[in-house]
């Protein structure tokens, strides 16, 4: 397993999509420049700025790099001599998600370094109100990366079913967008204002979506990060807790599926 | 305990408009220690679809099989194979020596064994010079030669080839079939699928012909080529002797020195007696056998009928 772990990372490492993608890092310099036209809130718009460039260049990558990864290994038939050396369908798997994951990780610690140093000029130059509080935005970076781990063992799943490109792309991309709002749509559903709007069948349609799908809106540190505002313990280590699992049960069901599917 | 064991090997896939196809029908092999098995067959007859279910690739619908007593599709089978995909494709972005090192690891060779392994690998298959480019840049043969290298770097007992010599030229071939007959005399098994017969007939002691999912034809090479005699070419010297005490016998050729007779071989003893009796020198004697290609199109044909 930490051998397919170990020659993943230098996959993606040599891939020109990874190239490509954090060719896109060259953009954190232009931050502290362009948070400067707020006027006020500088070392803020910095913030929100080189959080959200985390945000996309992670996203990009989990999607190509998590849906490509085994899809790509089956598509160039490759699994034929991989999956016929001593080794278990279930290790072939974890070892790939781990490879990817400690990559995100490793470019998390990179473009988190960046970030950091660009809200760091940022603030010199344009001192904000409230001091930076930087252990949220180190967790609004760790929890971010998490996010997008879990995304890729959504990605990872989808591609074990599946015989094409799309799926895992499109199903990974709707995923992230679902995901996104459904803490959102169960929030509403507990008004009194949908109460007497939505059906009965329609809210258990929600709250059954609300359980299957990832919430990602609780990876999102960013509110915290940007306006200094304290973190939650207990709510950062429920979140970690919801990660373990949910990544778990994804990879399990990834296991099961892509022990069963046939190389044909 | 044999190197290979299938009992009652069934395959069925899906085919279109919910149909069935038998990809195995019911085959039945076993594959001894130190032998060296060609497996034939016509394109789809079920030559890969073998290897595959060998290989836990894809799941038999019946029958049972195991390699040196493991039964397939575990870890543990797949640890005394050396297996050789057809058209193999191994990730591209490492060079043969790092997918060597790879297969190595995974085999859990120690790292002293594991470096003198690769570079004997990467020298005999004739890769050294290429060790360090990235794998993208190969031609087909090479991609088929580190596939070969793969499959020898932990020196298995077991090999498992199917369509070994596949995308090679001439000299590529006939490295390939040096290299069985050197693992044949190490008391290796090898069990390789191919279409040319030629390569079964050097390098095999024993031959299956699968046709349309079903093991038409079991035997050694030896018997084969022994049944396949069909009689003799005798030439003998004009000028001596009476020679037509030899006209019941049908000449292939003739000129002013010699005369060549086909000569059955149920009637071989009686031609040598006769010549020997009327003084017929006779100067050269050749046998007229059938090849393994024919064997091996005789099967196929009885197969599809």
């Amino acid at each position: 397993m930490l051998n397919i772990m170990a020659i993943s990372l230098k996959g993606i490492f040599r891939d020109r999509i990874f190239q490509g993608i954090m060719g896109l890092a060259v953009l954190f310099l232009f931050i502290p420049s362009a948070a400067s036209l707020s006027m006020r809130q500088v070392t803020e718009l910095s913030i929100t700025l080189s959080l959200s460039l985390i945000s996309f260049i992670m996203l990009l990558l989990a999607v190509f790099l998590g849906a490509t990864s085994i899809w790509k290994d089956i598509e160039r038939r490759y699994t034929y001599s991989i999956l016929s050396l001593p080794l278990s369908r279930t290790a072939y798997l974890l070892g790939r998600f781990l490879g990817i994951a400690l990559f995100m990780l490793l470019t998390a610690l990179f473009l988190g370094g960046v970030a950091m140093l660009a809200i760091k000029v940022a603030s010199v130059l344009y001192p904000p109100a409230r001091p930076v509080l930087w252990i949220a935005v180190l967790a609004s970076i760790l929890y971010g990366t998490l996010k997008y781990i879990l995304l890729v063992a959504v990605s990872m799943l989808l591609a074990t079913v599946s015989t094409s490109f799309f799926l895992p792309v499109f199903g990974t991309i709707c995923t992230y967008l679902a995901g996104s709002i459904t803490q959102q749509v169960y929030d509403y559903l507990h008004t009194p204002a949908a109460v007497k709007a939505i059906s009965p069948i329609m809210k258990q349609a929600a709250l059954f979506f609300y359980y299957l799908l990832p919430n990602l809106s609780a990876f999102d540190l960013k509110v915290n990060a940007i306006y200094a505002l304290p973190l939650n313990a207990s709510g950062l280590l429920m979140t970690a807790l919801y990660f373990i699992v949910y990544t778990s049960v994804l990879l399990a069901a990834g296991a099961i599926l892509l022990g069963r599917r046939e190389m044909k | 305990m044999n190197a290979i064991d299938i009992s009652g090997l069934c395959k069925q896939f899906k085919g279109k408009k919910m149909t069935r196809v038998d990809a195995l029908k019911n085959l039945d092999l076993q594959i001894v220690p130190g032998e060296v098995f060609g497996y034939l067959g016509p394109n789809g007859a079920g030559k890969s679809t073998t290897i595959k279910c060998l290989m836990g690739l894809i799941r038999p619908t019946a029958g049972t099989a195991t390699i040196m007593g493991e039964p397939v599709g575990s870890v543990a089978s797949r640890t005394k194979v050396g297996f050789l995909p057809e058209n193999p494709a191994f990730y591209d972005y490492l060079s043969a020596e790092e997918y060597l090192r790879f297969v190595g690891k995974t085999f859990r060779m120690p790292e002293a064994l594991l470096s003198r392994r690769t570079d004997e690998t990467l020298k005999l298959l004739e890769l050294w010079d290429a060790r360090k480019r990235p794998m993208r840049g190969y031609s087909k043969g090479m991609v088929q030669r580190v596939g070969l290298a793969q499959t020898m770097i932990h020196d298995p007992d077991l090999y498992i080839l199917d369509e070994p010599m596949s995308g090679l030229d001439p000299i590529g071939r006939a490295l390939v079939k040096e290299i069985i007959l050197d693992l044949k005399k190490r008391g290796k098994s090898v069990f390789f699928s191919t279409h040319i017969t030629d390569d079964v007939e050097k390098v095999c002691d024993r031959v299956g012909v699968i046709v349309k999912g079903q093991l038409e034809a079991l035997d050694s090479v030896e018997n084969i080529v022994r049944k396949g005699i069909e009689g003799y070419i005798v030439q003998t010297r004009l000028g001596q002797g009476e020679h037509d005490s030899l006209k019941g016998f049908n000449i292939t050729r003739r000129n002013e020195t010699f005369v060549e007779y086909f000569v059955p071989v149920a009637g071989f003893n009686e031609f040598i007696a006769l010549a020997g009796h009327h003084s017929v020198e006779v100067t050269l004697v050749e046998t007229k056998r059938k090849d393994l290609e024919s064997f091996f199109l005789e099967i196929v044909r009885k197969g599809n009928s």
